[in-house]
């Protein structure tokens, strides 16, 4: 009980602080780069319940990520749709596509659901690239039009940040709520056991379908606020690096926890604009910094962070 | 026909490169993501000894392939190794292992710099003709070295005594253990024969698809993706799934469209493995990561 | 657990000294009469070449204006940022260079979809930005006023290459293959819209993705339909593999090329199947002009490499830029923007600029050269 009131305690401090922040840092570099990692960490909550909680492992999330934002953005440049139900759409369309990969996932296991994850981002891609009537190929879409909701206009870094903020913390707590309920212990038995949750009775297939589209959502989500955030998007953005670069944050992270997520998603993305600095061999550092990570780090940074929190879970997990 | 004679080679690439990370699969159960650089690192290392240090093809050949396998060696002593022994979750090597390879990628792109590079191959480039079809005597070199390659690893499998304790550790680990079989010895062999078979399939390709400090990307994904197809794991699965992958992509670009090719291949790769998720020539099996 | 803890100040320290270099960059403010320069580019990832070339020749023309003191008063200091040739990175470096090394101009990027989501935020800044290297027709066609574009037009090298296969080959069948990236999308649209309006007949239209190695099954695709000359458009690598696979293959046609290929090295790895290919491009490396050997010269001593197209066209962009802030007299947005946007009578590398109201730099050269030997020869210089 005592710790859960310290949990509110520094719950309540942290959003105090986060929400403060663009006053405190003006600098447009840095507050753009804070928003970037806000979208991302929407994609990579979603990803850990999908891969870190259900052990589903998808080298494919640029794909989901990839339809939310052409969803969003070609229905308010061809249709004129606003904003916010582009995003319900966006979020309606990945999830479908969840259900649709889900179909023969749901029978693979291990490298063979890598496969077929790395398949259908791949597919995603390729089909942006050469359906070029609508998505207008390679080049991709230009003048996304900003968002506007219910008459609020999010033009500037600030206000950005402030809606991405808002997204997040929804994202974060429904993730965080699924994963205590019941939903989520399914989830876990899953990973740990397939067939002995099987002979349980665990309608396992329905479940996993669930996490994929889950996961998918909140990818969509992400891609809604993106394609608005950016103003233009391309084929380029969602590429197979880039789903592992997703799957990089969630581990680095810790990709069984939702914190772990954000911490990740923060310090890959942070780290990625710091290394700057080392101009031609920033990538080779980039490299070796995740292998040393996952090494010395297994539970990732969060199980240094919240070490209490995921020696519980760990016990749990058990 | 043609089409079918084009995917050969290409199959046969494929094959090798899968047969890499279907050796590292089976002996360490590591899905080792670093496969590809290691043909792009065997395609400059074969194009700095003949360019530069002026050795023949075969000397180059074998040279590149004890270096490569060397840095498969490393690999596993400095990242694999302590992974395993702090029982890091399987994804985690994963992660390490695309860590790897974007450190090596751009080790190359820092030391070779960003353009294509020409390797020269001992035998011609221009066709020969039989009947209406047509093929290089390259292609018939990359077949045969190809072939030459899978008969060495199956005679090193079931004759020498490395090969023998590769097999035993790869039907039950921990029984293996007890028989005193060292594992990190034959995770070490694993490790030096994949990369050395990468760096094989790396010289064969390289005078006809040139040397680029990113060509692993797309063939370490393809080469993946037909040890998968074959079975993960399974020696003559990966062969089978390299030529499958092969013919397919040539049969998917020639009949339909050349945009489209790959979402066509992974979608029949997806459809496939929905009808047989174990891989084409497996029996089903419960697989972990 | 020590282990663990030793990680983590790793970690910290890796990030403190990168927060520490990076923030020196932001104090490294240097005297008056300084124009900063950014420079994004792809210098890893699939398209470095182009990115590294880009950024060795703007290199080469910052420190011979320097040295030379060609700027007048006026010192060029310039910064360089890579961006994979990923969007959402490239949109990261220009916020850098705009917010930290506070450059008064931007060069870039080379993939367009990058230069794109650049433009959106030196649009933001009101900084002008010059792309050297990218060829997609929606950039300029937005009304932004702050995008310049001195990468060659490609429009009319389209009309120029086809005008060429009908007027003097007497062709009427043709085929393209080109890539599936916006520079290959582009040149398929104005190579299909030039053909229609010359009344040639395209006959197979196939594309490749980046990163291909094999394309036999386009070539026999185009052996097929009966092409008479084949039109390339994409970069010299994949040119290179095409031109080989087809004579493996028996295809007889002509082949056509555009600027994007036209490097030494496409020669080189082409082999004797490139022999005979006709490219336009905008300068010629072995031609009598003083600037053009300078710069040819100059890039060979100094990187051991022969220059690239994206390579030339940053190298003239400098001078474009020296000439402006000359005239300006001032890195103000809008007085420099003024200057640039008048920019006449140079005689640089590739062509004597000239913008549009567009922004489109109107006054390159284009010449029909062949491969002949390890060299291009110039056959015909068109006008525009």
């Amino acid at each position: 009980m005592k710790s859960e009131k310290k949990h509110l305690i520094y719950l309540a401090a942290g959003l105090l602080a986060a929400a403060s922040l663009p006053f405190v840092i003006t600098n447009v570099y840095y507050l753009h780069v804070i928003n970037l990692a806000g979208i991302y960490c929407l994609v990579t909550v979603g990803l850990n319940l999908l891969s870190g909680y259900t052990g589903q492992v998808s080298m494919g999330h640029a794909g989901f990520f990839a339809i939310g934002t052409y969803v969003s953005a070609l229905s308010a440049l061809d249709l004129g749709v606003p904003w916010l139900p582009g995003t319900i759409l966006a979020v309606l369309s990945a999830s479908l596509c969840g259900f649709v990969i889900a179909v023969p996932a749901m029978k693979l296991a291990g490298s063979y659901l890598v496969l077929a994850t790395v398949g259908f981002g791949e597919i995603v891609r390729l089909v942006l690239v050469n359906w070029t009537p609508v998505t207008k190929g390679a080049a991709g879409l230009v003048g996304i039009p900003l968002p506007n909701i219910f008459g609020i206009r999010i033009t500037s870094e600030g206000e950005f940040f402030y809606l991405i903020l808002v997204m997040l913390i929804l994202g974060a707590g429904i993730a965080r709520r699924l994963a205590d309920s019941k939903i989520g212990r399914t989830f876990i038995a899953i990973r740990e056991d397939e067939l002995a949750s099987r002979a349980m009775g665990v309608p396992v297939d329905r479940y996993k379908t669930a996490a994929f589209m889950i996961s998918a959502a909140f990818a969509g989500a992400a891609g809604s606020i993106y394609g608005a955030f950016s103003g233009v998007t391309s084929p380029d953005n969602f590429t197979f690096d880039d789903s592992v670069a997703f799957l990089c944050m969630s581990v680095v992270g810790g990709s069984r926890t939702v914190g772990g997520a954000v911490v990740g998603t923060v310090a890959l993305v942070s780290l990625t604009e710091l290394l700057r600095a080392f101009q031609a061999y920033r990538l080779i550092v980039y490299g070796l910094i995740l292998i040393i990570t996952v090494i010395y780090m297994p539970q990732g940074l969060a199980g240094l962070m919240f070490k209490k929190h995921t020696r519980e879970e760990s016990e749990a997990d058990s | 026909m043609q089409y079918l004679l084009n995917g050969l080679p290409l199959g046969a690439i494929y094959a090798l490169v899968a047969l890499s990370y279907s050796l590292i699969y089976t002996a360490s159960g590591v899905l080792n993501w670093s496969q590809g650089d290691m043909v792009m690192l065997g395609a400059y290392l074969g194009f700095t000894f003949m360019s530069l240090a002026g050795l023949g093809f075969g000397p180059s050949f074998v040279l590149s392939m004890l270096l490569v396998a060397a840095v498969g060696v490393a690999v596993q002593r400095l990242i694999l190794r302590p992974l395993k022994e702090r029982g890091a979750p399987p994804i985690n090597v994963v992660i390490a292992t695309l860590g790897v390879a974007i450190t090596t990628r751009n080790v190359a792109l820092l030391v070779w710099g960003p353009n294509a590079q020409l390797l020269q191959s001992p035998v011609s480039s221009n066709p020969i003709g039989i009947g209406m079809l047509r093929i290089t005597p390259q292609d018939l070199l990359i077949l045969a070295m190809a072939l030459l390659l899978m008969f060495a690893l199956q005679y090193m499998l079931r004759r020498t005594k490395e090969g023998r304790a590769l097999r035993a550790v790869a039907q039950d680990r921990y029984a293996a253990v007890l028989m005193g079989v060292d594992t990190n010895r034959s995770d070490a062999v694993a490790f030096a024969v994949s990369a050395s078979l990468g760096a094989a399939a790396g010289i064969l390709v390289a005078p006809i698809f040139f040397v680029t400090f990113n060509m692993g990307a797309g063939i370490g994904l393809k080469g993946f993706v037909a040890a998968v197809i074959g079975g993960l794991g399974y020696i003559p699965g990966a062969i089978g799934g390299g030529f499958f992958l092969g013919l397919l992509e040539s049969a998917a670009g020639g009949q339909i469209s050349s945009g489209y090719r790959d979402v066509i291949t992974y979608a029949i790769l997806i459809i496939l493995l929905w009808l047989k998720p174990s891989g084409l020539f497996l029996r089903r099996r419960q697989q972990k990561l | 657990m020590k282990v663990k803890k030793a990680a983590f100040f790793f970690l910290v320290s890796v990030a403190v000294v990168g927060i520490s270099v990076f923030c020196s960059y932001g104090t490294a403010m240097s005297a008056d009469n300084v124009i900063r320069i950014g420079v994004v580019g792809p210098e890893s990832g699939g398209s470095a070449q182009l990115g590294q070339g880009q950024h060795q020749a703007a290199q080469m023309a910052v420190d011979e204006i320097n040295s030379g003191n060609l700027a007048g008063d006026w010192k060029l200091e310039i910064f360089f940022e890579d961006d994979e040739g990923n969007p959402t990175k490239s949109a990261n470096a220009t916020n850098k260079l705009i917010q930290q090394d506070k450059v008064h101009v931007l060069i870039g990027a080379i993939n367009s979809s990058a230069t794109l989501a650049d433009m959106v935020i030196t649009g933001r800044a009101g900084i002008p930005q010059i792309t050297a290297g990218s060829t997609g027709s929606t950039i300029t066609e937005q009304g932004n006023r702050w995008i310049f574009r001195t990468a060659v037009n490609d429009e009319f090298q389209a009309d120029a290459l086809i005008k060429y296969a009908k007027e003097d080959l007497g062709f009427k069948k043709i085929a393209t293959l080109t890539a599936a990236d916006d520079y290959g999308q582009s040149g398929a649209n104005l190579l299909a819209g030039a053909a229609e309006r010359e009344g040639l007949e395209v006959v197979s239209a196939q594309t490749y993705n980046n990163g291909d190695k094999d394309f036999k099954p386009q070539i026999l695709s185009i052996k097929d339909a009966g092409a008479e000359g084949v039109f390339l458009w994409g970069l010299y690598t994949e040119a290179a593999l095409i031109v080989r696979q087809a004579r493996q293959l028996d295809l007889n046609a002509q082949f056509f090329g555009a600027s994007g290929m036209a490097a030494q090295k496409l020669i080189e790895l082409g082999g004797d199947a490139i022999q005979g290919l006709v490219l336009t491009q905008s300068f010629l490396p072995a031609s009598d002009k003083a600037v053009v050997t300078k710069f040819v010269n100059g890039y060979v001593e100094r990187f051991k490499d022969t220059p690239i197209p994206h390579g030339a066209q940053a190298y003239d962009t400098i001078y474009i830029i020296a000439d402006a802030v000359k005239r300006a007299g001032s890195t103000d947005a809008e007085k420099f923007r003024e200057a640039l946007a008048s920019t006449s009578g140079l005689q640089l590398v590739t062509g004597e600029p000239k913008f549009n109201e567009k922004g489109d730099d109107t006054g390159k050269y284009i010449l029909l050269t062949t491969i002949e030997g390890d060299g291009f020869k110039l056959f015909k210089t068109i006008e525009n």
